[in-house]
């Protein structure tokens, strides 16, 4: 079955010009690659451009892909470099809004009822400290726990050393800590 | 200085060394501090790997693919013909007008002094060669020729046919969802 197939046999299949082997890898990425790009632009609808723009640029340069790295690390540097291009687009059409300060409007506009807290999964507070952290911190805990990427596969697609990923991911994951225990306050106690 | 918090999170990852990996866990079983760390932290980590990733709208594969499929259908015919086909032709055409060329300059008598004579070329008489029987072969391996072609040709519209069915089947099955 199809479904079974691995990404690389996809891959060649695309090569060879059966379009509906890329039409499952897509699938198969779809959910990842629009999660990460919205830890970047924060909207559905740019999210979904940006993971678009990331699919068809990946079957332009399909044939440049070099199988010493697994699939899933090119496309998520794709990913990134497609998501910085449209937060450098966004950034000059919205006269720079510097990005803490919208952050910290996110934050305080972000619908969040601390009286409909009980009623509310763990899931969702985690997707809502998730959504308040600065983009490379968001990406960061999104590819080492929903990528399940290693810290050198990590580096490899922000461009950036092991050991700099390592000290991001320590601090990214205090800061959304922080930001679960401020959103939860009292609940916090009992969900961690 | 590391402090207990990230020796702890080196531990859960597994990115410390084996020396570092025996004294934490001996710091985990015999101090209190470190122990109710340790929890905290794993609970955190579950709940971190728990996260759910966003769902994408339903028709987002059809419309990449979409994309993908009017972005074929721009190339210009130059660029989709395949240049190997295009090398050959010239390569073939090149080789006929030079062996034509050597033939016409191998039978031209240079010693020949005057313009006014007639130039005579010695060209080889072909006609016994047009008979019925070569004239056959000739068009039976032309008609052979031809029907590999088209069906190469009726192969690929039908590759392409199964393709753009197997796509219009995964939106349909993608529509009810």
């Amino acid at each position: 079955m199809q479904s079974k197939l691995a990404d690389i046999e996809l891959i060649e299949q695309t090569l060879a010009g059966n379009q509906s082997a890329y039409a499952d890898l897509v699938k198969r990425h779809q959910r990842f690659v629009f999660t990460l790009a919205l830890r970047f632009v924060k909207t559905r609808e740019d999210a979904e451009e940006v993971a678009q723009d990331t699919f068809i640029k990946a079957y332009r340069s399909l044939t440049s892909f070099q199988q010493q790295a697994k699939f899933t690390t090119w496309l998520y540097t794709i990913v990134y470099t497609t998501a910085m291009t449209a937060l450098r687009k966004k950034r000059l059409d919205t006269d720079s809004i510097d990005d803490e300060n919208m952050y910290i409007q996110l934050e305080n506009q972000g619908g969040f009822d601390t009286n409909n807290a009980e009623n509310k999964s763990r899931s969702y507070y985690l997707n809502q400290a998730i959504a308040q952290l600065l983009p490379d911190d968001a990406t960061i805990i999104t590819l080492f726990y929903q990528g399940e990427q290693s810290l050198e596969e990590i580096a490899q697609t922000l461009g950036m050393e092991a050991n700099t990923v390592k000290v991001k991911l320590f601090r990214a994951r205090q800061r959304l800590k922080e930001k679960l225990e401020r959103n939860l306050k009292h609940e916090v106690k009992e969900l961690i | 200085m590391n402090s207990i918090e990230e020796k702890l999170w080196d531990y859960i990852d597994g990115t410390c060394t084996v020396e570092d990996r025996q004294a934490i866990s001996l710091l985990i079983e015999q101090d209190e501090v470190y122990r109710r760390k340790y929890n905290e932290l794993l609970e955190l980590n579950k709940e971190f790997a728990a996260i759910e990733l966003d769902e994408p709208p339903m028709a987002f594969t059809y419309n990449v693919m979409e994309t993908i499929r009017s972005e074929h259908a721009q190339i210009p015919l130059k660029a989709a013909i395949n240049n190997r086909i295009i090398k050959g032709i010239a390569a073939f055409f090149v080789l006929t007008i030079t062996v034509i060329l050597a033939i016409a300059l191998a039978n031209i008598n240079w010693h020949t002094g005057s313009s006014a004579a007639p130039l005579k070329l010695n060209i080889p008489n072909i006609s016994p060669y047009i008979t019925g029987r070569y004239m056959q072969v000739f068009v039976f391996f032309d008609v052979v020729l031809g029907l590999y072609l088209f069906d190469a040709y009726l192969r690929k519209k039908a590759f392409a046919k199964t393709n753009i069915t197997v796509q219009t089947d995964g939106q349909q099955k993608q529509q009810p969802e």
